[in-house]
C-alpha cells in the first residue's frame, strides 16, 4: 500500500494543474476539464468550506467531489473574484450559486457538464436586503404550465402559476431562490439575482441517463450500466395501498414475477426473476436492502427505489445467493435543509372480487336426492347462502406520517406507519405498525457514518384457507362455504352452530370456521445496520457495514370446543414460536481512477461475514375444561402433545469484487466474482467461486452517431457469469438419525430413533450460468425509450430428492443431479406519447419467460402429488419431465359422459355406466411391460398424460399516466396470458359425488332425460382421479389500479401551511376479465414459496376488488 | 497518515478473524457415528421400528388394509374411496397402486431401522442383554420380511445397514426360498436370545414364545407341518410359563383397556390414544371399519365385509355379536345396518370399546394371539397324523372359549365331532381360523397358503365374489418405480 503514499498529498491536483498549466498556453479558449467519472464518487453532494480561494480552484474541488466537468472561457475564470464557500453536503446548484455570488457569470449543466457563461445582461447592482415583485411564466415544450408551485426557499411563502402559466410574487429578497416545482417535472430552483421577470421552462422528469442506479455494493450512471436491471420508482410503489412492498413491485418491471397466492389479509406473494431456477429449493429472489442481504423489506412508503438485478453481471457480485436475481432495497434518508414533514393517508372499502353461482335450496334437494333416491326429506328447509353469511365489506386504512430534514452534518428521515386491513371474510384482519429512521452523519472530513432501524410488527388474525387438507374438523373456510348445504341455517334453536352432516362426515358450517378458530399470528422484525465510510485517499474508500436482523413469531391458534372439531378434543390449543437471528459485517473497499481522459476504472473489493440461527419451539395439549383460555393456558388442557424445537445455525463467508474498465465513455467491460463458503455445503465443497463478466457498447456516444440526433441512447450489452443458489438447508449433507416421535410401548411414549438420511459429503450449490444480451434505445431526447433483453439460463448441479430404491430403507437421497433452462425475452418500452399542458406516459412491459426441464435424475418422471389430502384418490397431479416445463398438471383426460350403449372401457375405479365419467385410454402395455403409446382398452394408470401447463406464455403490465393542469389519471393493468389452472375446489365441488353442494353446473348434470352435456350424472360411487375436466384457463387481464388524482393549488393551501397537497381516488381490481370460473385467477394453492405448485387452487381466499379515498400532503 | 497506516492492518485482522470454520455442529439431531455407546441407544433404534411399524403407512393403515381387503371377508364398502383400495380389493391393481407404494417403502423402513439396530449392537460388549437385542431386532427383520414374501414373491433381501444406497441400486431379487431360509435363521436366533417371559410383560415386544410362534406360522406357510407343529407346541407346553392363556370372554380381547399385558397375546401392536403425531401412533382401521355418521365412530366405510359375510356366518356365535355390527346410533336413534350409509353391517372389533379418537385409538393388535397358536398346533398335527383327539382338543378350547356368551355359557359351536376326516377336519380348522381370527389380518394368508382363491371368490358359495381373481393375484405388484430404478429387478410379478 506504500506506493499510494506519495501521491496522497495531491495526486488529482497535480494532473490537473499540469492541465491548467497546458491551458494557460493554448489560444484556445475553451477547455473541457473532465476529471473522472467514477461509478462510486459521482455525487450530487458537495461539501466544501473554504474562504477566499480562487473561482478556479472551488471549481477544481467541485469537480474532484462530483465527477461535474466545467466548460469556462479561460478569461473569464482568470478575471473571477474570489470565493466563500460553506458547503455541507450541498446540492450542485448551491455549490454553484455560492461560487457564482457576486459574480457576473451565469451556469448551464448539461450531460454531466457546466457550462459556465457571462452573465447576458448586466444586471443592476443589487443588495441583499432589497426587495423585488418577481413576475413570468412557466412553460413546458407545449406552452404554458398551470398549476406549478413557486416558493421562495427557505420560506413557506410562494404561489402557482395560473392557467396560462404565469405568475407573479412580490416582495421578495432580491438575492432570493425561487423553487419550481410540478408533478412529473423536475424541479428547478433559480436565483432572483434582481430580476423581476424570470420565464422557466420545465422539463420532463424522465428516468435520466444521469440518474444514478444502485447496484450490488455501490452506485453506476445508468448509462454506465452493463448488467440488465429494471428500477422502481417510489411513485409506482405508493401507486395504491399495500399490505407489503413486493406487492406494489407486480407488472412494474419486466421479467419481475409478482403473483399473489391467496386473498388472506398480509399473506405472502410470489416473486420470481426470470423463472424458477430450482426445483426443490427456493427460488425467491434475494432481497438486498440498503446493502444488507437477506433483510427484512420495508413498507412501500419508505422506499426511495428499487432496483431489480437481473441477469448474472448484476447478480454475480451476490455469489451463491444470486440465481434467482436481486431486489435491491434503498430506503429513503433526510436531505439537509428545511424540516419537511410528510402525511399520507387512504382508506380503501373492499368486496370480494366475485361470487360463485351456486345451488340454492331446491335444486340442491333435486341434485343430492338424484345421487341418492329419498336422501332428503320432503320438507321445507331454509335457504342460506353461505357466501353472504361469510363475506363481508372490508376495509384499509393507511397513515403514514414521515419527518426528515437536518443540517449539513447530521440528516435524518423519521417514519412511522400504520397499516390496517380489515378483510372480506368475517374475522379476518391485519395489521402492521413499522417505523424507520435513518441517520447520516458528516462525523469528520473524511468520515461519513450512519445508523437505520427498521421495527414491525405484524399482527394477523387469520382464519383457516388453502387448508392442506379438509374434511371433519379441518375445513377451511372458503371450503366450507361453497360445500356446505344451503338447507341448514347458520345457528340451531338453541343459538348452538349448526353443522353440515349430510356427507356422513360432520362438518363446521363456515360461520362457526371464520368467527370461532382463533388464528392470531404477531411477527416481530428488528433490523438495525450501521455503516462508516472513510475515504482514505481522493481514490480510495473503504465503507464497513454491521447489521442485525432480528425476527420472532408466534402464532396462537385454539379450535374451541363449541365447534365441531374442537367438541371431539374438547378444545385444541397450540403455540409455534420462532425466532431467528442474522448478523453481517461487511468491509469493502472502492478504489476510482481514471487515465487520460480515456480509461475510466472502478474497482471495488472486499470481505463479509453473515452468520444465521433460527429457533423453533412448538407446544400443543388438549381437552380444556373451558374454552376461555384459549391457546394461553397450555397446562389447562388435560392432554398434553408431543412438544417439539429446534435450532439450525449456518454461517457465510464470502470475499468479493468488481471491476469496471469504461474506455472513452464508449466501451465499458464489467468483472465480479464472489468466492462463498458456506456452512451449509458438504464436507467435500466448502467453497464455490461465481465470476461474472460484461460488455457493453455505447453506440451513441461513437462520432458517427453526432448525425443522428434523433437518437439519444443505443446501448448494446452482453453478459456471462455464474451465479448459485444456496440450496441445501444446513443439515442436510449430514447422515442423521431422526427422532421418532409419539412410540408408544408399554402404554408410554418412548424414545425412539431410526436412520433418517444418509451422508452425502459431495452435496453442493445450484449453479446457474447466464448469457444476457440486451439493447437499450432511446429516441427524440428519451420521448420513447425501450429496453429489450434475451436471457438464457442454465441451471444445473439441481438439487434433487433422488428417489432411491425403496427397498434400501431410504426413500430419496438428496444429490446435485439434473438441469433446467429459463429463456426468456424482456420488453419495456416507455413513451411520452403527448407532452404539454396535457401530458401522457405510457409505460408497457412484457416479459415471456420459457421453463424446461433439462435433466432429471436418471431421465425418469418425478411425479408429484399436492392434492388435498382429504380429496382422496387424486394422486400424482403433477408430473416433472425432461423437455416441459415445471409443474405440469397430470392425469387422465375427460372424454365427457358416457352414453347408454357406449362401449365402456373396464380399468379399476373407473366407471362403466351411462352418465359416467368417459376417460381416454390411449395408452398400454405389451408383453415385456413396456409402454406402446396405443390404446390396449383399459383403462389404468398407463392412460394418464400432462394435461394443462400453469405457466404463462407472458405476462405483462401496462401504466399510462395522464396529467392536465392539476389533475393527474393513472391506469395500470397488469395481465397473464397462456397458463392453465387446477382447481381442487371445483373438482370437489362439481364431480357430482358426495354431498356438498356444487356451482350451478349441477343442473347441466347427465340424466337419462338430459343427456347432451359434459356434466357427468350425480353418483355416489364416482372415485376422485386427476382430470382435465378440472384444467382451465387462466388467462387474465386485470385492471390493478385506476387512481384519479387532484393536486391542490399552492394558493388554496399555502394558508394552512402546506406545501403539497394531492387528494385522490382510486380503484383496485375493479375489472378482471378472464375465463377462469373459480373465484380469482391470481391464485396458487400453497405456491407461494414452491416451484412445482403452480396454478393450483383449493379453498383460497378470494381477492378483494377495493375502492380507496387518500390524501398526500407535505408541510 | 496515521489512521490509515493503522486502520488497514486493522480491518486485515477483523477479515481474517471472521474467516471461521464452515463445519456444522446440528444440536438438536442425532449423528450415527459415535451414536451407539450403550444398549439404551440399541433399544431406542429398536423402538424405532416398532414407531415404523405402528405407522401410518404400515399397520396404522396402509399394509394391514391392504391385507383385509385382499380376502374374501373384508369389501370396499364406499365405492367413492380411493382407487387404490378399491383396486387391491377388486383384483385389479398396478405397479402405482398407492396403498403398495407406500406399505412397500413402509417395509424396508422396518428393515433398515432393525439392521441399523442389528448393527449398532456390535459396538457394544459383548453380553446377554446384546444377544437378547439383536434377537429382537431380528426378530422384527422376520416380521417385516414374512409379510413382504407373502405378498410379494421374491423380493431384493437387505441384511446390513446401508451406509450408501447406491450400492445396492443394482442388486436382484432374492428367491423366496432363500428368503424364507433367512426369515428362519432370524427367528431360530430369536428363539434362542429373546428372554422367556415379555419384558415387564408388554406385549408388544417380542419373547422366546414370540419366535416360536412366528416360526411356526413361517412352517406352516411353508408347509412344514413337523416344524409348525413342534414349534407351535412347545409353547403350549409351556403357556403357564410364557404367561399364554385364552381370555375368558371374546370380547375382552378387543376391550383397549385389557389389551395392554393381555394374556392371550403372544405379540400385538401397541397404540395408545390421543398420542399420534402423523404418522406415527397413527391407526386408522376404528375409521376404516366404521359406518359414516354413527354416535358410535364417525367412520370412513372403507373396510366393510360383504352383506354375505354376516349372513352366512352363524347368529349362535359369540364372535359374529362381537365382531359385526348390524345396529348403531344416529343422533341418538338406534337404526338397523340397512339404514347404514353403507347398508350392511360394520367390523366393530376396533371401535366398539374406543377409547381415544377414531385415528388415534389406544388399541393393540394382536399380530398373533394364543388361539391362534392352538389352531396352528391343530392344523399341523393333522396334516402330520390325522385328526387326532389333541388335535381337536386344540380345536375344542378355542370353541369352548366362544361358548361364553358374555358370562353364560351357550352350546354354540359345539365341540368337533370325533370321527371327523383328515380332509373335513382340515377345512374345519380354516373355518375356525376364518371366524376366530375374524377381521384379524390373518384370512388372506389362508387362503393363499391354502390356495383356495378359486374356490373362495368364485364358488358357489363364495362370500366375496371376484371375477378377476387368478392365481396371480396371490402376489402383488413390485412397484413401478423400483423396477424402474433398478431394471434387475425384472420381470415384475406375473400378471401385471
Amino acid at each position: 500500500m506504500e506506493q499510494f503514499i506519495p501521491k496522497q498529498s495531491h495526486p488529482k491536483n497535480q494532473t490537473v494543474i499540469k492541465i491548467w498549466k497546458i491551458m494557460r498556453l493554448t489560444v484556445v479558449f475553451l477547455v473541457a476539464i473532465a476529471l473522472q467519472v467514477s461509478a462510486n464518487s459521482y455525487s450530487q453532494s458537495v461539501t466544501l468550506n473554504a474562504a477566499g480561494i480562487t473561482l478556479k480552484e472551488a471549481f477544481i474541488r467541485i469537480e474532484k467531489q462530483t465527477g461535474y466537468s466545467f466548460f469556462i472561457n479561460q478569461e473569464l475564470l482568470e478575471k473571477a473574484g474570489p470565493v466563500n464557500l460553506a458547503l455541507n453536503y450541498a446540492s450542485i446548484a448551491e455549490a454553484l450559486e455560492q461560487c457564482m455570488k457576486g459574480q457576473r457569470l451565469s451556469y448551464k449543466i448539461k450531460d454531466g457538464i457546466i457550462y459556465i457563461k457571462e452573465r447576458e445582461r448586466k444586471p443592476q447592482s443589487i443588495r441583499a436586503d432589497t426587495t423585488v415583485d418577481v413576475s413570468g411564466r412557466v412553460s413546458d415544450v407545449n406552452g404554458g404550465l398551470y398549476g406549478v408551485s413557486i416558493v421562495v426557499q427557505g420560506t413557506t411563502r410562494g404561489t402557482i402559476t395560473g392557467p396560462d402559466g404565469n405568475y407573479s410574487i412580490s416582495d421578495v429578497p432580491a438575492d432570493a431562490v425561487l423553487v419550481f416545482s410540478f408533478i412529473g417535472m423536475k424541479t428547478q430552483m433559480i436565483r432572483i439575482s434582481g430580476r423581476s421577470n424570470i420565464d422557466v421552462m420545465m422539463e420532463e422528469e424522465t428516468l435520466g441517463l444521469e440518474e444514478l442506479v444502485v447496484v450490488g455494493y455501490g452506485q453506476m450512471k445508468k448509462s454506465d450500466l452493463t448488467g440488465s436491471v429494471s428500477s422502481v420508482t417510489a411513485d409506482e410503489l405508493m401507486a395504491y395501498p399495500t399490505s407489503q412492498a413486493l406487492q406494489a413491485l407486480q407488472g412494474r418491471a419486466a421479467g419481475l414475477h409478482v403473483q399473489a397466492t391467496n386473498g388472506d389479509p398480509g399473506s405472502a406473494y410470489k416473486i420470481r426473476i426470470r423463472g424458477a431456477s430450482s426445483v426443490n429449493s427456493s427460488s425467491d429472489p434475494l432481497i438486498v436492502v440498503d446493502g444488507f442481504p437477506g433483510a427484512f423489506m420495508p413498507a412501500s412508503e419508505d422506499i426511495a427505489s428499487i432496483e431489480i438485478l437481473k441477469d448474472a453481471s448484476a447478480t454475480a457480485i451476490y455469489g451463491s445467493r444470486g440465481a434467482n436475481g436481486v431486489i435491491l432495497v434503498t430506503t429513503r434518508s433526510g436531505e439537509a435543509g428545511q424540516t419537511r414533514i410528510e402525511f399520507n393517508t387512504s382508506y380503501s372499502a373492499q368486496n370480494v372480487v366475485k361470487k360463485l353461482d351456486l345451488l340454492h335450496t331446491a335444486d340442491f334437494v333435486d341434485y343430492i336426492n338424484d345421487m341418492t333416491p329419498g336422501k332428503m326429506d320432503d320438507v321445507a328447509y331454509p335457504d342460506t347462502d353461505w357466501q353472504d353469511k361469510v363475506f363481508q365489506q372490508g376495509n384499509v386504512q393507511n397513515y403514514q406520517l414521515s419527518l426528515s430534514g437536518g443540517s449539513e452534518q447530521a440528516r435524518y428521515y423519521i417514519s412511522g406507519i400504520l397499516y390496517d386491513q380489515k378483510g372480506v371474510i368475517l374475522d379476518s384482519r391485519f395489521k402492521r405498525y413499522s417505523i424507520l429512521s435513518s441517520v447520516d452523519l458528516e462525523v469528520a472530513k473524511n468520515l461519513k457514518a450512519g445508523v437505520q432501524l427498521l421495527a414491525s410488527r405484524d399482527l394477523r388474525n387469520g382464519t383457516v384457507t388453502q387448508e392442506w387438507s379438509g374434511g371433519a374438523g379441518q375445513t377451511g373456510v372458503i371450503s366450507a362455504t361453497v360445500l356446505s348445504e344451503p338447507t341448514i341455517p347458520v345457528y340451531n334453536e338453541d343459538g348452538t352452530y349448526t353443522t353440515s352432516k349430510l356427507t356422513g362426515l360432520e362438518r363446521d358450517n363456515p360461520v362457526a370456521i371464520a368467527k370461532e378458530t382463533v388464528i392470531d399470528n404477531v411477527s416481530d422484525n428488528l433490523q438495525a445496520n450501521f455503516f462508516g465510510e472513510y475515504q482514505i485517499v481522493p481514490n480510495l474508500k473503504f465503507r464497513s457495514t454491521f447489521g442485525a436482523q432480528y425476527r420472532s413469531s408466534r402464532d396462537g391458534n385454539y379450535l374451541p370446543s363449541s365447534m365441531f372439531g374442537g367438541r371431539s378434543v374438547n378444545g385444541r390449543g397450540y403455540i409455534n414460536s420462532g425466532r431467528s437471528t442474522d448478523i453481517i459485517n461487511e468491509n469493502y473497499f472502492t478504489f476510482d481512477k481514471e487515465i487520460n481522459d480515456v480509461h475510466d476504472f472502478s474497482l471495488m473489493a472486499g470481505y463479509s461475514y453473515q452468520s444465521f440461527k433460527s429457533e423453533f419451539w412448538h407446544a400443543q395439549s388438549e381437552n380444556f375444561i373451558s374454552d376461555a383460555f384459549s391457546y394461553w393456558n397450555l397446562g389447562g388442557g388435560s392432554i398434553a402433545k408431543a412438544p417439539s424445537s429446534s435450532l439450525t445455525e449456518s454461517t457465510l463467508s464470502s470475499f468479493y469484487g468488481r471491476v469496471n474498465y469504461i474506455l472513452s465513455d464508449r466501451y465499458l467491460i464489467t468483472f465480479n466474482a464472489r468466492y462463498d463458503g458456506s456452512s451449509r455445503f458438504a464436507r467435500n465443497n466448502k467453497w464455490a467461486f461465481f465470476p461474472s463478466g460484461a460488455i457493453a457498447w455505447n453506440i451513441a456516444q461513437e462520432s458517427f452517431m453526432e448525425g443522428v440526433p434523433q437518437v439519444s441512447q443505443l446501448k448494446l450489452r452482453a453478459s456471462y457469469g455464474m451465479t448459485g443458489n444456496q440450496a441445501i438447508e444446513p443439515y442436510q449433507s449430514l447422515a442423521l438419525l431422526g427422532t421418532l416421535p409419539s412410540v408408544v410401548n408399554n402404554n408410554s411414549v418412548v424414545n425412539a430413533v431410526a436412520p433418517q438420511s444418509d451422508a452425502n459429503d459431495n452435496l453442493t450449490w445450484e449453479s446457474t450460468v447466464q448469457a444476457d444480451v440486451g439493447i437499450d434505445l432511446g429516441l427524440f431526447d428519451q420521448r420513447i425509450s425501450l429496453t429489450a433483453d434475451y436471457y438464457h439460463k442454465k441451471t444445473t448441479d439441481l438439487l434433487f430428492s433422488m428417489p432411491l430404491p425403496k427397498y434400501s430403507g431410504y426413500s430419496s437421497m438428496l444429490k446435485n443431479i439434473g438441469a433446467m433452462l429459463n429463456e426468456g425475452f424482456e420488453f419495456n418500452v416507455s413513451t411520452v406519447n403527448v407532452e404539454g399542458n396535457f401530458t401522457w406516459v405510457t409505460d408497457l412491459n412484457i416479459s415471456r419467460n420459457r421453463n424446461e426441464i433439462l435433466e432429471l435424475p436418471d431421465g425418469r418422471d418425478i411425479f408429484v402429488n399436492v392434492s388435498p389430502g382429504h380429496l382422496v384418490g387424486i394422486n400424482n397431479s403433477q408430473i416433472l419431465r425432461e423437455g416441459q416445463p415445471m409443474g405440469q398438471f397430470y392425469g387422465y383426460v375427460y372424454d365427457g359422459v358416457y352414453q347408454e350403449g357406449d362401449d365402456f372401457l373396464p380399468g379399476g375405479g373407473f366407471e362403466q355406466v351411462a352418465g359416467g365419467e368417459k376417460f381416454r385410454d390411449f395408452n398400454g402395455k405389451d408383453v415385456n411391460g413396456k409402454l406402446t403409446g396405443l390404446p390396449d382398452g383399459q383403462l389404468n394408470a398407463d392412460d394418464r398424460t400432462i394435461i394443462g401447463d400453469p405457466n404463462p406464455d407472458f405476462t405483462w403490465g401496462l401504466n399510462n399516466t395522464f396529467k392536465y393542469k392539476g389533475f393527474d389519471l393513472n391506469i395500470f393493468f397488469q395481465g397473464s396470458q397462456g397458463n392453465d389452472l387446477y382447481s381442487f375446489m371445483l373438482l370437489e365441488m362439481e364431480l357430482m359425488s358426495g354431498y356438498n353442494n356444487s356451482t350451478v353446473r349441477a343442473l347441466d348434470r347427465w340424466t337419462p332425460a338430459h343427456t347432451d352435456t359434459d356434466v357427468p350424472a350425480a353418483s355416489t360411487s364416482r372415485s376422485k382421479k386427476s382430470s382435465s375436466r378440472f384444467v382451465y384457463d387462466g388467462s387474465y387481464i386485470r385492471m390493478k389500479n385506476i387512481s384519479l388524482g387532484y393536486t391542490l393549488p399552492e394558493s388554496f393551501i399555502r394558508g394552512a401551511g402546506m406545501s403539497f397537497a394531492r387528494i385522490y381516488v382510486s380503484g383496485q381490481n375493479l375489472l378482471t376479465i378472464t375465463d377462469y370460473p373459480g373465484y380469482d385467477p391470481e391464485v396458487s394453492w400453497f405456491g407461494a414459496t414452491s416451484n412445482i405448485n403452480l396454478g393450483l387452487d383449493y379453498g383460497s381466499y378470494p381477492n378483494a376488488k377495493s375502492v380507496t379515498v387518500g390524501a398526500q400532503i407535505r408541510f | 497518515m496515521r489512521l490509515y497506516k493503522l486502520y488497514l492492518p486493522a480491518v486485515f485482522a477483523l477479515l481474517l478473524g471472521n474467516c471461521t470454520d464452515l463445519e456444522e455442529n446440528p444440536v438438536g439431531t442425532l449423528a450415527p457415528e459415535g451414536f451407539f455407546k450403550t444398549e439404551k441407544d440399541v433399544q431406542t433404534v429398536i423402538h424405532g421400528a416398532y414407531g415404523k411399524i405402528a405407522a401410518d403407512d404400515y399397520w396404522g393403515r396402509e399394509l394391514a388394509a391392504a391385507i383385509l381387503l385382499r380376502s374374501d371377508m373384508v369389501d370396499i364398502g364406499n365405492r367413492g374411496t380411493v382407487p387404490a383400495r378399491i383396486q387391491i380389493n377388486d383384483f385389479n391393481c398396478d405397479g402405482f397402486n398407492a396403498m403398495i407404494t407406500r406399505f412397500w417403502p413402509a417395509s424396508y423402513a422396518i428393515v433398515g431401522t432393525a439392521n441399523t439396530a442389528i448393527e449398532g449392537a456390535d459396538f457394544l460388549e459383548d453380553s446377554a442383554g446384546k444377544n437378547a437385542l439383536i434377537a429382537e431386532a431380528r426378530f422384527i427383520r422376520a416380521f417385516a420380511y414374512f409379510n413382504l414374501i407373502r405378498l410379494f414373491g421374491d423380493i431384493p433381501y437387505i441384511e446390513v445397514a446401508i451406509k450408501d444406497p447406491e450400492s445396492v441400486k443394482t442388486i436382484s431379487k432374492t428367491p423366496q426360498a432363500e428368503v424364507y431360509n433367512n426369515i428362519i435363521a432370524d427367528l431360530e436366533f430369536a428363539k434362542e436370545n429373546l428372554p422367556l417371559e415379555h419384558p415387564q410383560n408388554v406385549r408388544s415386544r417380542p419373547s422366546k414364545g414370540t419366535a416360536y410362534c412366528m416360526l411356526s406360522d413361517v412352517y406352516l406357510t411353508l408347509g412344514r407341518w413337523e416344524e409348525a407343529y413342534s414349534n407351535a407346541k412347545w409353547i403350549i407346553d409351556n403357556a403357564a410359563n410364557l404367561g399364554y392363556e385364552l381370555e375368558a370372554d371374546y370380547q375382552d380381547l378387543f376391550i383397549p383397556s385389557k389389551q395392554d399385558g393381555m394374556a392371550e397375546h403372544v405379540f400385538a401392536i401397541e397404540y395408545k390414544g390421543n398420542q399420534n403425531v402423523w404418522p406415527y401412533d397413527y391407526d386408522s382401521h376404528p375409521a376404516f371399519t366404521g359406518m359414516a355418521g354413527a354416535d358410535e365412530i364417525a367412520g370412513w366405510d372403507v373396510t366393510v365385509p360383504s352383506l354375505e359375510v354376516y349372513t352366512a356366518w352363524d347368529s349362535r356365535d359369540y364372535r359374529k355379536k362381537v365382531a359385526l355390527a348390524d345396529s348403531a346410533h344416529f343422533g341418538g336413534v338406534l337404526k338397523p345396518y340397512t339404514e347404514f350409509s353403507i347398508p350392511r353391517p360394520h367390523i366393530a372389533k376396533y371401535w366398539r370399546f374406543l377409547s381415544g379418537t377414531e385415528v388415534d385409538s389406544d388399541n393393540n393388535y394382536a399380530v398373533y394371539r394364543y388361539a391362534e397358536v392352538l389352531l396352528i398346533a391343530a392344523e399341523a398335527l393333522n396334516e402330520i397324523s390325522g385328526p387326532t383327539p389333541e388335535a381337536l382338543a386344540y380345536v375344542d378350547q378355542v370353541r369352548e372359549r366362544a361358548r361364553n356368551w358374555a358370562g353364560t355359557q351357550t352350546d354354540y359351536p359345539e365341540d368337533v365331532l370325533p370321527g371327523i376326516s383328515k380332509d373335513d377336519f382340515r377345512e374345519l380348522v380354516l373355518e375356525e381360523r376364518r371366524l376366530e381370527l375374524s377381521f384379524e389380518f390373518k384370512r388372506w394368508w389362508d387362503i393363499k397358503r391354502r390356495n383356495i382363491g378359486d374356490e373362495v371368490f368364485a364358488g358357489a358359495n363364495s362370500l366375496e365374489p371376484h371375477v378377476n381373481f387368478n392365481s396371480d393375484q396371490y402376489l402383488l405388484p413390485i412397484p413401478q418405480t423400483e423396477l424402474d430404478l433398478n431394471p434387475n429387478l425384472l420381470p415384475q410379478n406375473p400378471g401385471y
